[in-house]
């Protein structure tokens, strides 16, 4: 029976794909898949020098000094616009995205890899949120999708909107919009991976249907 | 069908309503008349004396707040109440050595006994999801979480599988809108 068959195709945990700028898919938005352009999401390489400014924010994170840091190293060093904290479940997913070996840390290398994607998700924030409130709202938030090449219909962004605003406000905080982000690159990431001829539509059996889902939502 | 989660929901009447009366004003610290999410955190003990995580606290929420209001009132705490002890009754029985957390093995014991049928691998991801305490195991409120996720995800599943053979067919956005929708 198809319930009971065996382990998922998997191997998608923590592989950043390259997006570039501008998703031109017409119909059905998703970005394409060929390497990162110019201010796209370059995929970045595992070992290579760690720039000097990331290695001291890393060692003011890695305040225990273990040479990794934890979710809770992690959450104690980002802010929102208003000072207040990073929830703990964005902090959790960001380790995630990098955590191949599952301890629950990431060393230098997957931090400066991390530290690439925080720093465009909060760039695109900051260029999203005209009116430097600290918030965007969904028809922002649309756009912000769009500039990272995803495509997705206003229904969607209001869904986001509605499931992700734990402070009622009918907008996103940098945390949660962050948080946002990390799901849908893993799930678009996912779902690319059973998509080669990029139709925008794959069959999934419900095992690894349901991988994909616990593994990337928050 | 076998791969969906059964909890049963049937058993001896719950406790009288005056102990219940007790406890929810007990809760009720501000005696609004109801219960807000901080409240219900404190007052559901983890076995660890550690509150909720707030997660399960807005799942549970979520299911037991008819009314729409953000709050649980005595009638929707009367059913929330029964819901966490059956949870409590059934997660004891898997935590062997009463710890207040159960690993990988007692966990794919509890859900194969609700029908789910899920390879070893998943039961990995799985646990390194709900263990937020970096321990390997699962304690009792993310464990509730735990469950209540798998049967939304598969109930999502479940409405697309038109032929309930295990598999379906989805488009890209229908796909990123069934998981965005599950974040409670």
């Amino acid at each position: 029976m198809a319930y009971n068959y065996g382990p998922p195709q998997g191997g998608y945990p923590g592989q950043p794909g390259g997006y570039p700028q501008q998703g031109g898919y017409p119909g059905q938005g998703y970005p394409p898949q060929q390497g990162g352009g110019a201010g796209g999401f370059a995929p970045p390489t595992m070992g290579a020098p760690v720039d000097p400014q990331i290695a001291a924010w890393f060692q003011a994170v890695d305040q225990d000094r273990s040479g990794k840091i934890t979710v809770f190293e992690l959450q104690r060093a980002l802010t929102n616009a208003n000072y207040s904290q990073f929830n703990a479940e964005t902090c959790r997913l960001m380790i995630g995205m990098f955590d191949r070996d599952m301890s629950g840390t990431i060393d230098i290398n997957e931090f400066q890899a991390l530290y690439k994607y925080i720093d465009q998700w909060k760039g695109v924030f900051e260029r999203f949120d005209g009116n430097r409130s600290g918030f965007i709202d969904c028809n922002e938030l649309r756009n912000a999708y769009a500039s990272m090449g995803y495509n997705l219909s206003p229904q969607f962004a209001q869904m986001v909107t509605y499931k992700f605003d734990i402070q009622a406000r009918r907008a996103l905080t940098l945390d949660m919009f962050i948080q946002s982000c990390v799901m849908l690159k893993g799930l678009t990431d996912s779902f690319k991976q059973r998509d080669p001829q990029m139709r925008g539509q794959i069959t999934l059996g419900y095992e690894d249907f349901m991988t994909m889902a616990v593994f990337n939502k928050a | 069908m076998a791969y969906y989660g059964q909890q049963q929901r049937q058993g001896p009447p719950g406790p009288d309503q005056n102990f219940l009366m007790g406890v929810f004003s007990r809760i009720d610290k501000d005696r609004s008349g109801s219960i807000s999410g901080s409240e219900l955190g404190q007052a559901l003990s983890n076995g660890t004396w550690t509150p909720f995580n707030p997660e399960t606290v807005r799942l549970m929420i979520g299911m037991f707040d008819r009314d729409n209001s953000g709050t649980i009132n005595f009638q929707e705490f009367s059913s929330l109440w029964k819901y966490v002890t059956d949870w409590q009754n059934c997660f004891r029985g898997y935590d062997r050595d009463n710890s207040g957390s159960i690993d990988k093995n007692e966990l794919k014991t509890a859900l194969t006994s609700f029908g789910y049928r899920l390879s070893d691998r998943f039961y990995d991801v799985l646990v390194r999801k709900f263990d937020r305490l970096g321990r390997g195991t699962v304690a009792f409120d993310d464990f509730i979480q735990c469950c209540i996720v798998l049967q939304t995800l598969t109930q999502s599943f479940r409405n697309y599988d038109t032929d309930q053979d295990g598999w379906i067919q989805i488009g890209y956005e229908q796909f990123l809108t069934l998981v965005f929708s599950i974040k409670s």
